[in-house]
């Protein structure tokens, strides 16, 4: 029979469209691979958000899981437009240092961190704990995170957000530094070879030579 | 008692009704009658399951109203997509509970056990079930106290959750600095979020 979450999401208004908010079967691929790929897409972003939830990371939490649709349901992080927040800006910049920090510190890469891959929750819908912040910086879309303690993806992450940054924020140097210097607080004892390994990726960019 | 409607399900699936109960006297003898039903044969043995007919959930391991529904949620899902890992959907949200695949171990921990004090019961049929008969058989099968769901905060056994959860050491227990409505919230998580991917879990 059709799975009850595709009629509840057919009956569901929408809210905003990601660009691959639902994986499409492949009519080229054998059933049998296209459903074992569909289930481990999703148990892959689950179980990441699952281990960023206890290690700390800010991450929306999941609801449901059907594995057979890889559909994963999670839960609705209330948010507004950013200039509501009246954040100083290198505030905003240390918030997203310190939550990429916990989640390297986790061994968590994401593989796709963008500013559109962050939110700030809405002080309407949320209880802050932070003596001065009525807000907290969300890490959503784990679709291509993946597991390692290696320093050369962290490096990488690292990377892929600054060169985002770049293409979308004039004069973003000064910006990316300080998320860099509240990522190093956070690392300790780590970041002294990550900044050095960030060096070698901006100078070869994200793909490993293959040659030598 | 309350109930809600799970319009997406197939009809006999979406029904669901739970209740809280506390100063509940009699669980030695309700898990009894559970074991006896199960295996009792003739319309006795058809009546006798009938009357016990529900999900009989130890209380002081929900977190919250969110962690019961996700459970449920999931249980009727599994049920809907005929993936069941036990025999009823009513077997199935303990099982949901439980963060290891052990079905004895879901059974023991989040079932009924002798020594429960507080239970949660929960009934997933169509709707075409009177909710009146089924208050009625709900209240017939646990002697105790039928209390809101709001009450689950002095019910809710946070130390046994976290050590079931394996949350002692965990960064995020640890960031709370031992505010304990703040490390609540996050044990909340934790425990919704694991039940909520279970089926992807193994």
């Amino acid at each position: 029979m059709a799975s009850p979450s595709l009629a509840l999401i057919s009956a569901s208004t929408l809210i905003s469209q990601g660009a691959e908010a639902h994986r499409f079967r492949k009519g080229y691929r054998h059933p049998t691979l296209d459903a074992s790929l569909t289930r481990s897409r999703v148990a892959g972003e689950a179980r990441a958000l699952l281990r960023c939830l206890r290690s700390g990371v800010n991450v929306p939490g999941v609801r449901m899981v059907d594995a057979s649709e890889g559909i994963l349901g999670i839960e609705q992080v209330e948010s507004d437009a950013l200039e509501e927040y009246e954040i100083p800006v290198d505030v905003l910049m240390q918030l997203i240092g310190q939550e990429i920090a916990k989640m390297h510190l986790a061994d968590v890469i994401h593989g796709d961190l963008t500013t559109s891959n962050m939110m700030l929750r809405h002080p309407s819908s949320f209880k802050s704990h932070h003596p001065t912040l009525r807000t907290e910086l969300v890490l959503i879309d784990f679709g291509l995170s993946f597991y390692s303690s290696l320093i050369e993806d962290k490096a990488v992450d690292l990377y892929v957000l600054e060169r985002a940054f770049s293409s979308t924020h004039p004069d973003s140097e000064p910006l990316f530094a300080s998320i860099l210097k509240a990522y190093g607080q956070g690392m300790g004892k780590d970041w002294a070879a990550i900044e050095r390994r960030l060096d070698d990726v901006r100078l070869r960019g994200r793909k490993r030579s293959m040659v030598g | 008692m309350q109930s809600y409607q799970l319009p997406h399900l197939p009809p006999h699936l979406s029904s669901v009704h739970a209740a809280l109960f506390k100063d509940v006297s009699d669980a030695a003898q309700l898990r009894q009658r559970l074991i006896t039903a199960s295996t009792a044969e003739g319309p006795d043995g058809t009546r006798a399951r009938d009357a016990l007919n529900f999900a009989f959930i130890e209380a002081r391991l929900i977190t919250s109203l969110q962690h019961l529904r996700t459970a449920i949620h999931q249980a009727v899902m599994a049920d809907a997509l005929g993936s069941l890992r036990t025999r009823t959907v009513h077997s199935e949200i303990i099982w949901s509970l439980n963060p290891t695949n052990n079905i004895s171990e879901a059974m023991r921990r989040y079932g009924v056990s002798d020594t429960s004090t507080s239970l949660v019961v929960v009934r997933i049929d169509s709707p075409e079930l009177s909710v009146t008969d089924i208050e009625r058989d709900m209240d017939a099968a646990v002697n105790g106290t039928k209390v809101p769901f709001a009450d689950l905060r002095d019910i809710t056994d946070w130390t046994a959750v976290k050590k079931y959860h394996k949350l002692g050491n965990e960064v995020a227990i640890q960031q709370t600095k031992g505010d304990v409505d703040r490390e609540r919230g996050v044990v909340d998580e934790i425990a919704t979020s694991s039940v909520a991917m279970k089926m992807v879990m193994g």
